[in-house]
């Protein structure tokens, strides 16, 4: 509001400096009146609402025939044809400021038709890819749960221990799908709702720990505190799906015995989380693409598919605690992803 | 035979199949209610010894089910709940609910809850929560002389963990929240008291585990509270 009559002010007084000039040089009045229509039609532009270039309108008439018209300095006016003048120079004024006006608000309509656009694609492509993505678990449980409801008797016990199995994991495969879409459903408008709390990094690494793959006994996964009691402000839940979704990853790309480091410490007035894993590491060229959604690197068999959500949901969690997620190559093989976090902090309560 | 009772209150027919299979797998008696209110009657004849709570019900709020009964019965509540329900959740403890499963669960897991529970009805029966000496694996806690001990060596504690340590101990198996706890222990429960509360149960415990090494004492529920385990 205020910064509005600031600027409406500021053109007025510019346009009549302007006019001042015209003056000394000479210029006619016709050009002074054309600045002050330029004046309004700046304000309409680069104010909020059409009330400035209304009031602006109508000031310049009054400022014009105060400095330029004779009498000068007076607000009367000699010649019969200035109120002519005057009506027709607030009329222009004002048009042009309506136009100005109206065309800001249909660009910007037009940039939320474009915003709401690009979140139903994006809508789109999610459940287009779920909904492909799905059908295989769905398939494997429905179908090997209709062939024991109707030939379970004719099956040996190994057979039956299979199919349970295939039921069993595939189920589990999908709980940890709907886990990420979880996190996907509170990305509105591109921006993230967090729920941040000052959390002690320890219980929630230690938490993130018990939510990975089962796979998990395969690996040895170390963990590593750089000082005692890091805390951080964060959405616990979405960054413990952070961890849970890296730590998987790094155990799903790497071979058995392979080596999972966590490590946490300070940075620059942030929390570092760093992941590391001795694998084979992630190309070059596909490292750029890895946090992008839907894109599933390598060729993965298909008992280890994958929706490729899980580092796309990682960078958006990251991003919307405003900080950085980034990947690079471990030395002296593997890959190691960096993340961090803003900083908790206490005064302890006595 | 496992003579433990326990009422499982669920509407969705599937779910509740599941957990009765598992009951009758396991050898526990069990009785079944599809809503509230036959929840709150089973209770009040029956007299259960555990009930598992789902918290969507279709004629009562779960979190009003468990004030009802809380009214004149102690029994051990473990509420169910999805994951969407998180603040419910909440209620639901600081409501009087014991202990919380969230949607979907393993078999394990709700076995799991049911031992820690039964583990605790044990010790409550014994009268040992009363006592003035609390006893729980290697840790004594002589409340008259105010001092801690782990595997009979005395816990060097600020008076703030020792709060925390006895207010877990007189609710040995319970998930306590951290608006109780930080009530409990400064009266109110601010932000910095939830933030603080982290850091002295993280020293406690690790003042715990000094002394006894692997076994674990309080658990951790992130975005919840905390809860002092029953160890053998």
């Amino acid at each position: 509001m205020l910064s509005n009559i600031r600027k409406s002010l500021l053109m007025l007084l510019a346009a009549t400096g302007v006019g001042f000039l015209f003056r000394y040089f000479e210029l006619s009045e016709a050009n002074i009146i054309m600045v002050y229509i330029l004046a309004v039609l700046i304000i309409a532009m680069i104010t909020t609402h059409q009330i400035y270039s209304l009031v602006s309108s109508f000031i310049s008439v009054i400022v014009f025939n105060f400095f330029f018209t004779e009498p000068r300095y007076t607000l009367t006016a000699y010649k019969k044809d200035y109120p002519i003048t005057f009506i027709i120079m607030f009329i222009a004024a004002f048009l042009t400021g309506s136009l100005a006006v109206r065309l800001k608000n249909q660009a910007k309509k037009s940039e939320e038709a474009a915003l709401l656009a690009q979140k139903e694609q994006l809508r789109a492509n999610l459940l287009r890819s779920i909904s492909h993505d799905l059908r295989t678990p769905l398939t494997a449980i429905s179908g090997n749960a209709s062939n024991l409801l109707s030939n379970g008797e004719k099956f040996d016990a190994e057979t039956k221990h299979q199919l349970y199995l295939d039921i069993y994991e595939n189920a589990l495969w999908l709980i940890n799908i709907v886990e990420n879409l979880l996190a996907v459903t509170k990305i509105e408008k591109g921006k993230m709702t967090l729920k941040c709390s000052t959390e002690l990094m320890e219980e929630i690494v230690s938490e993130a720990l018990q939510h990975v793959d089962k796979d998990k006994a395969q690996h040895n996964i170390t963990v590593q505190f750089e000082e005692e009691f890091i805390l951080a402000k964060i959405d616990a839940g979405l960054i413990i799906q952070v961890i849970v979704n890296i730590v998987d990853n790094a155990i799903k790309y790497t071979q058995k015995d392979s080596h999972i480091e966590i490590s946490v410490g300070k940075k620059e007035n942030k929390v570092l989380v760093t992941i590391s894993d001795d694998g084979p590491g992630i190309p070059d060229g596909e490292k750029e693409h890895i946090f992008d959604m839907f894109y599933t690197g390598r060729n993965v068999a298909d008992s280890k598919r994958s929706l490729g959500l899980g580092l796309f949901l990682c960078k958006s969690i990251i991003e919307a605690h405003e900080c950085e997620i980034r990947v690079e190559n471990h030395i002296p093989h593997g890959t190691e992803f960096q993340f961090t976090l803003p900083i908790g902090e206490v005064t302890l309560s006595e | 035979m496992n003579k433990t009772l326990v009422l499982v209150v669920e509407d969705d027919a599937p779910v509740r199949n599941l957990i009765t299979t598992t009951l009758k797998a396991h050898d526990y008696r069990f009785l079944k209610a599809e809503n509230g209110e036959n929840a709150i009657l089973g209770t009040a004849s029956h007299n259960p010894d555990v009930i598992l709570l789902d918290l969507g019900l279709p004629d009562i709020d779960g979190v009003e089910v468990i004030k009802r009964i809380r009214t004149w019965s102690n029994v051990p509540i473990i509420i169910i709940s999805a994951r969407s329900e998180d603040c419910d959740k909440i209620e639901a403890l600081d409501a009087g609910a014991d202990d919380y499963l969230t949607k979907p669960f393993s078999v394990e897991e709700l076995l799991a809850r049911l031992r820690v529970t039964e583990r605790r009805l044990a010790y409550m029966q014994n009268g040992q929560v009363t006592g003035a000496v609390f006893t729980n694996g290697a840790l004594k806690i002589d409340y008259a002389a105010g001092c801690a001990y782990m595997q009979e060596k005395e816990l060097h504690l600020t008076p703030i963990e020792y709060k925390l340590l006895c207010l877990l101990s007189k609710n040995i198996g319970k998930v306590l929240t951290h608006t109780y706890i930080t009530q409990q222990i400064w009266g109110h429960s601010w932000e910095n008291d939830v933030a603080s509360l982290r850091v002295f149960m993280a020293t406690l415990r690790k003042k715990l585990e000094k002394e006894s090494g692997t076994v674990q004492y309080i658990q951790t529920h992130i975005g919840v509270g905390y809860r002092m385990m029953k160890v053998e």
